[in-house]
Order: structure tokens, then sequence, then C-alpha cells
């Protein structure tokens, strides 16, 4: 008796949805990509209390060194030479939208009176609310990710 | 003589279209950022001077953050987990009383930010929410503090 010959197997790796899986990263990353306005690296403090905040907010970064960036949110963040020059941004963002966040980034080790300075120069410009940016107080005391 | 013509695919070419969103997608991986953004928020009063309510440093809590991470309470050096329970009382009899971070111009922020968490923890840890907490500026101290 002749035995039939075997289905012929195809030896390729099959790619037809390979282009369909591409789309969908690239939706998933599209939606959820966060253009940062402040890639100051700086030792954020660490707070159990976390609240969201809001995209398009305004970014004032201070280093240990006591260095100043402020960025509308709408830009990348540019260097001022210091804190009295935080006060004409600040009225000038507020100014264009006054119920616009500002989100403070500071050093945890950076001097308070330079967060003072700032703090003082946004209640000068009228700004509402601000955020103290910072990251995750870990249940075993570890620090969580970095600014 | 009968002219050969060149067959014109009527498909789209997509055999490209793979590499094309496999570099888009490289470059989304490489420019994401996961960042962080979150926060404690705290609302600021109106710089108006006619109508800021002046608190009387002898009704309120006064926390002073010295360098190092020292903290006083109303004169007293207190640890940051002890705040709580002495506001406590304070807080039943009178629920907005003021309770006033003064930080030292040299201590590091990070206190500041400690003692201000554990503070808007107070409806967690003791019942009881802190609703009046305030931070005055240097600026603010030169021209109010008595």
């Amino acid at each position: 008796m002749r035995l039939k010959a075997r289905g012929t197997q195809n030896e390729g790796i099959p790619t037809a949805s390979m282009a369909d899986i591409a789309f969908l990263l690239i939706i998933f990353f599209m939606v959820t990509i966060n253009f940062e306005v402040d890639k100051t690296t700086v030792g954020l403090p660490t707070t159990e209390l976390r609240y969201e905040i809001p995209k398009k907010a305004a970014y004032i970064s201070i280093i240990a060194s006591g260095q100043i960036r402020v960025s509308s949110g709408e830009e990348i963040s540019v260097p001022v030479p210091g804190p009295e020059n935080v006060l004409s941004f600040a009225v000038d963002v507020v100014a264009n939208n006054p119920g616009k966040p500002f989100v403070l980034k500071a050093d945890k080790n950076v001097p308070y009176r330079y967060v003072d300075s700032v703090i003082d120069a946004l209640k000068q410009a009228r700004a509402e609310k601000i955020y103290l940016l910072s990251q995750q107080d870990t249940v075993d005391g570890a620090d969580g990710g970095d600014g | 003589m009968k002219l050969k013509r060149d067959k014109i695919s009527e498909e789209i070419p997509t055999s490209s279209m793979a590499d094309i969103a496999f570099l888009l997608i490289i470059y989304f991986m490489v420019t994401t950022t996961f960042a962080a953004t979150r926060g404690l928020d705290f609302s600021l009063p109106k710089d108006d001077q006619d109508n800021t309510p002046l608190v009387d440093k002898e009704d309120s809590v006064l926390i002073e953050i010295l360098v190092g991470g020292v903290l006083i309470v109303d004169g007293r050096a207190m640890p940051l987990d002890a705040i709580l329970e002495y506001l406590k009382p304070k807080l039943e009899r009178n629920p907005r009383k003021p309770v006033i971070i003064r930080p030292n111009p040299d201590a590091e922020y990070g206190y500041m930010v400690d003692v201000f968490d554990e503070l808007r923890q107070a409806k967690d840890k003791i019942d009881i929410e802190v609703k009046n907490i305030s931070i005055p500026t240097q600026r603010e101290i030169d021209m109010f503090w008595y």
C-alpha cells in the first residue's frame, strides 16, 4: 500500500500579523507618551500622599546648588539667573492662564530659602495652586524612582 | 509588432510598512519617559493684604524646622511622628486651629515636605483633619511677624 504523502509544512515564521501588532504598539506609545518639559535630575523628597499633577502645568525646578529653571509647561525649561526672575515668569504665566497650576520640582537637600523665594514669587504673582513634586515613600523606607 | 507593456500592480506596496512601524516603535520607546508626575498639592492664599486673615501666634501651633531636621513645636523639640498626637487635643477643641510651618532658611527643603506630608495625613492617622496649614514666606514674616 502506498502511503499518502504528508502535507507540506510552511517553514517560515508567520509574519502577517506583525504589522498589526506594531501599529498597536505605536498607538500605545503615542497615547502614553509624555514629553517632559523639565529634564533636570533632582533628588525628590519622598511623601506618602501623592496626587496626580495636571498636564501642561508650569514647572519650576531647583537643583541642590540653588540653580532655578522654569517652564510654562509648553516648552523645555530654561535657567533663570535668580529667584527674582521667577516673579516675572510667574506673572506672565498667570496673566495668560490664571488658573494654571505650578509644579515645584526641588531637590530635597536644597536650602529652604530658595524654595521660600519661589513660593513668595508665586504668591505675589497670584498663582492659585502649587504641587510639590515628590516620589513614592515606600513601606520599607527605600526611595522610589528618581525625578 | 506587438509592444510588451509592463504590468502595473494594482495594490499599494505594503512590504515596507512593518519596517516603518518598527522604526516608529523604537522612536517612541526611546523618547518615552515615565516621569514622576505626582506630588503634594497646596493652595496659595491670595496675596491681598486687606483680606488675608492674620493668624495670632498665640492661637496657633508653630512648627519650626531647624537645620538638620530638628523640629521645635511650640518651643519644644519633638519627633515628626509625635506631632499629630500633640495636635489632636488642640484640633478637637478648635478644628480650624492654624498650624504654622516655619523652616529655617538654611534647613533642607525635604524636612519641610516631611512635616507637610505628616500634617496632610492627619485625617488617616488621628481621624481629624488639619484644615489650616500655613507656610509663611520670609517676606510675610518680615511684614507681619511680631
